[in-house]
């Protein structure tokens, strides 16, 4: 018996085709992976299966759940029970004004048709499962973003469904807390089968089992998950493939550095009375790539706000080598839609700076030329261009400055995989002709290991 | 910079006429808006009196422009001082020393405890009839607004990667205040703006309706609707010219604000 | 929480002092002689003489220098003694304590209307949308524009006058309460039912709710479960900023309807000048305000356990 069988299923939008006609079918005990891009047309397709797609929308074609014949109306009946999706953002999906425990025995209750009492029993045994038996009276708010995955997951399992759609499972997580969210996945989907959704290579190679690449709503190939990674037939596959920080091809750096730029002493740092990170002792040269990776909340970006001056140390000597003057040390932000005014043009932006430092204008064309950024792109404001195209801006106008330090943080984390090593590598090999010390910080250890001389780990 | 919707567009269009019809009245008729003339009371609207003569047989046409015309001052006046005040404060607020911000919310927190139109009241018994007490009373309590808004976005952007990576750069306050402040402060202000005109004018109106704003025989609007209000089954047409005029400028200035879904 | 109420209780006195001070300015810019005035009130016209108008004067120091006659008005404010009205002659805080009760059964009832009227419509139109949402938000826009006093006149102008439904002004049967409580209600609803609709639309399409149809909740139990006090939280916080609105709306509806409430007690004093009358019935509107948005703010304190409002 076939869980889910969808023929021929297409979305539209009025008379725009946004996920072209696609079949599948998942067996129990059947894991499917679909790969892709974000915007790809892999999350509406998730949604028609669901049948929860906007009222604007329309879909054509079959789609049978359990063996019968289903419109996503009637679909609704399945929710919970038979089948369940897993949300994106868990953090946005929880009730804000519920306690964790509560809304999971409220699943159960509800649901899973179990007694208040009964309820609250398997509630309690679910959290410790996941080691959150201390956290039950937790709002959202309260939880970690790692937490509240592990919450929404066990919500979504709670009534009993065999089917479970996860959509983009692992968005916005850290390494570590990845790899638990991919397990209790996996375990969950023994019963059943599971369908996940993602754009990250390295989910799709640890679950597994089928697998289907989609880009632009179509289907470029599909197959066993292992053998599409390990061999792709597309090229759209192989660069996604490629992307992956842990396929970057190994370079021979020049490691030769300059003088020391800065060095720091016992330092701690933290916000208030509360220390982030403690004892941090290095020293930076020029010239140098030198990776930051820990975990979320543990200081990173305190860190290069400490380093620039613009955040108090908690504790120990930072000391500058260089006496260059303050706007040459410089920084790269994680979302640069939030680091770029929008209220007027890049270009005008790019003039207040020049005419701010008497800039040389004639250095401006070949800098954009290596960034690859075209003149006309500075007639648009910040909103008007893509993320990858803002960030490597915002490189354009801290090189200009000459810098002699350049915190990047998390420069790459919110472009896609394909962008995001090309910006990676453009920004150390940048900084390195001009004797820059860069720090990089990421989440990715892969990425650090890739691009970096060498790592601090906080 | 401010992109406005179809409903804004309407809503500015009507002030302009509005505005057009208070300034330019006065000019096609001849006379004035307090000249009594006993034999003429209560004429519907015909060729000599576009809009009819009221009790005491004055021209509505005139009456209702000066109204307009104190009404539409009374908004405006309000609006600038309170803007130019209100942005200035809160801007402080957010970006100088910790004890200006604490002064300026206990100030706010003062003003706040008592209902503005509670605190119109009094100051319009100080010194009965005045415009410009008027005036003082409504800036003093629209400026809050403005205060709040500017403050709370200048204290987000503060903090914000944007205004931190200017300040690495080298630029210095007055470019913050100009290239990422003021931007983000102005489409709310817009808003703020055209609900506070729309108040202030409905401020004046309910005084006047009360019987402690400006005093006869000048026309305002909430007077002129007590002082119409025991003909309105002799002469209807009378009533309904301020009650109308009061709705669509309040109107207007309420549309130009709107945001999305409100 | 403790904060909050610290801040009320601060607004208190900032409301005690800003009305007394106003009312002192008043009283030191009128014309004619103060004492005589007061002394009248106080004996009644007959009795009046200078030496009456003498005593009172030393005892009220307005033969004293401004900064005296300044601290004197204010023990007498502290200890509630807030003198006699200038034209009836009677304690002030006598005739207050009546006004408050008619007062707050104006905004109570109107209270209560408006969220009968605005709920329903508010949530209907949030969940349907359509030809429903667009009608109301057409009536709702002309309300808002039309001040409370006009919406009270067209009430008056129908069912009063046209029809002889109800009677036009006065108090004393609750027909009376009819007209004035719902124009209140109606120029309250007038917003709130458009803030209800936008928080409802907010929690209906917002992922946690969408998500608890997706874990298997009926549409019935998500709305009981996840909707109602997410919706309710914000719609109470505006509550507090529309009891401007409500306190606003009773003054006004009061002088047009002649509702015996503190409102009309104002508007009258400042007609006709009743200076103390004029300080008692500020007085009373600001507390009476503080102590509502006390209210609101220990409501939506236990509404949102993520800690007060955000207003």
């Amino acid at each position: 018996m076939s869980l889910i069988h969808i023929e021929n299923l297409s979305v539209h939008a009025g008379s725009v085709e946004l996920l072209a006609p696609i079949s599948l079918t998942v067996q129990k005990g059947e894991r499917l992976t679909i790969l892709g891009q974000t915007g790809s047309g892999k999350s509406l397709l998730a949604q028609a299966i669901m049948g929860n797609l906007p009222a604007s929308l329309r879909t054509e074609g079959d789609v049978r759940l359990f063996d019968q014949r289903v419109n996503s109306e009637e679909r609704q009946a399945f929710w919970g029970k038979q089948i369940s999706m897993l949300p994106q953002e868990p953090w946005n999906s929880l009730d804000p004004l519920m306690g964790a425990k509560q809304q999971l025995a409220q699943t159960y209750h509800l649901v899973a048709g179990e007694s208040s009492a009964q309820a609250q029993q398997s509630a309690d045994y679910t959290l410790a499962l996941q080691g959150l038996q201390e956290s039950g009276h937790k709002r959202v708010d309260q939880l970690s973003g790692g937490m509240a995955q592990r919450v929404a997951i066990a919500c979504a399992m709670a009534g009993g469904a065999p089917v479970l759609l996860a959509d983009e499972p692992t968005k916005g997580l850290d390494v570590s807390r990845r790899d638990q969210v991919v397990d209790q996945l996996m375990t969950q989907s023994e019963q059943g089968a599971l369908i996940t959704i993602t754009h990250d290579v390295a989910v799709a190679r640890q679950i597994g089992g089928r697998m289907m690449v989609i880009k632009s709503g179509e289907l470029l190939e599909e197959g066993n998950a292992e053998d599409i990674l390990n061999a792709p037939q597309h090229p759209f596959t192989k660069a996604l493939i490629d992307a992956d920080p842990v396929n970057w091809a190994d370079e021979i750096r020049d490691m030769r550095h300059g003088e020391p730029l800065i060095s720091v002493q016992d330092l701690t740092i933290g916000h208030g009375k509360q220390a982030l990170s403690k004892h941090l002792d290095f020293t930076l040269h020029q010239g140098e790539v030198v990776g930051v990776v820990g975990d979320s909340g543990c200081g990173k970006s305190t860190l290069g706000d400490t380093l620039l001056g613009v955040h108090k140390a908690l504790g120990g000597k930072i000391e500058r080598h260089s006496n260059a003057p303050l706007h040459q040390w410089q920084k790269l932000y994680q979302d640069p839609t939030a680091a770029v005014s929008s209220a007027v043009s890049l270009r005008t932006l790019l003039n207040d700076m020049v005419s701010l430092h008497n800039i040389d204008r004639s250095r401006i064309a070949p800098l954009m030329q290596q960034l690859g950024l075209s003149d006309d792109l500075l007639n648009r404001n910040s909103e008007g261009v893509s993320g990858g195209e803002l960030q490597r801006f915002c490189m354009l106008r801290a090189l200009l400055l000459d810098p002699v330090f350049l915190f990047a943080d998390e420069p790459t984390s919110r472009l896609d995989p394909i962008t995001q090593r090309e910006v990676s590598q453009l920004l150390v090999d940048v900084a390195k002709q001009n004797g820059c010390a860069v720090m990089l910080v990421s989440h990715d250890p892969a990425m650090i290991h890739k691009r970096c001389d060498r790592v601090i780990t906080l | 910079m401010l992109a406005l919707s179809t409903t804004q567009k309407s809503g500015l269009a009507l002030l302009v006429l509005l505005i057009a019809y208070a300034l330019c009245a006065p000019l096609l008729q001849a006379g004035d808006a307090t000249t009594q003339n006993l034999s003429q009371i209560l004429t519907s609207p015909n060729a000599d009196y576009w809009l009819g003569t009221d009790h005491f047989g004055r021209n509505m046409w005139l009456r209702l422009a000066e109204a307009m015309q104190l009404s539409l001052m009374m908004a405006a006046l309000c609006v600038i001082t309170s803007a130019i005040i209100g942005v200035t404060a809160g801007v402080l607020a957010a970006t100088r020393a910790p004890w200006f911000d604490r002064v300026m919310d206990g100030i706010v927190t003062m003003i706040l405890a008592l209902p503005g139109l509670v605190l119109v009241l009094i100051f319009a018994a100080i010194v009965p009839g005045s415009f410009w007490m008027l005036y003082v009373a409504i800036s003093l309590i629209q400026w809050i607004e403005y205060f709040r808004i500017s403050r709370a976005i200048t204290q987000r952007l503060t903090q914000s990667p944007a205004v931190q990576s200017s300040k690495l750069m080298g630029f210095g306050e007055w470019y913050i205040f100009r290239r990422h402040y003021f931007p983000a402060i102005m489409p709310p202000l817009f808003t703020i703006a055209a609900f506070g005109a729309a108040n202030a004018i409905l401020m004046m109106a309910s005084l006047g309706f009360v019987y402690v704003g400006i005093q006869p025989p000048l026309a305002e609007l909430g007077l002129m609707i007590v002082e119409h209000f025991p003909y309105y089954s002799d002469a209807p047409w009378l009533l309904a010219q301020p009650l109308a005029a009061l709705a669509l400028v309040v109107l207007a200035c309420q549309l130009m604000g709107r945001g999305k879904s409100l | 929480m403790r904060q909050l109420l610290l801040k009320r209780l601060l607004q208190l006195i900032a409301v005690s002092w800003g009305v007394g001070t106003l009312t002192f300015i008043l009283m030191r810019s009128l014309p004619g002689d103060m004492a005589y005035r007061i002394a009248a009130s106080r004996y009644g016209m007959d009795a009046v003489d200078s030496r009456a108008a003498d005593i009172v004067r030393e005892e009220l120091g307005l033969d004293q220098g401004a900064l005296s006659a300044y601290w004197q008005w204010f023990t007498d404010l502290l200890s509630w003694n807030l003198g006699n009205s200038l034209v009836s002659g009677a304690p002030v805080s006598e005739s207050l304590w009546h006004m408050l009760g008619h007062s707050l059964l104006l905004a109570g009832a109107g209270m209560a209307i408006a969220l009968i009227i605005a709920i329903p419509l508010g949530l209907a139109s949030a969940y349907w949308g359509g030809w429903l949402d667009r009608i109301l938000l057409t009536v709702s826009t002309v309300m808002r524009a039309v001040p409370v006093f006009v919406i009270g006149l067209l009430a008056v102008i129908v069912f009063a006058l046209e029809w002889n439904l109800f009677p036009v002004a006065g108090f004393g049967t609750p027909a009376h309460l009819v007209l004035p409580a719902l124009t209140l209600a109606l120029s309250l609803a007038a917003i709130s039912n458009r803030v209800i609709h936008t928080e409802a639309k907010r929690v209906f399409g917002s992922s946690f709710y969408e998500f608890a149809r997706m874990k298997g909740l009926s549409p019935w139990q998500a709305f009981k479960h996840h909707g109602i006090r997410n919706i309710a939280v914000p719609v109470v916080a505006f509550l507090g900023i529309q009891l401007i609105t409500v306190v606003e709306g009773v003054v006004m509806i009061e002088s047009l309807f002649s509702w015996p409430g503190i409102g009309h007690g104002l508007a009258h004093a400042i007609f006709a000048r009743d200076i103390p009358l004029i300080q008692g019935a500020a007085l009373m509107m600001g507390v009476m305000f503080v102590v509502l948005n006390t209210l609101v703010d220990i409501a939506c304190h236990y509404l949102d356990p993520r800690g007060g409002r955000i207003a």
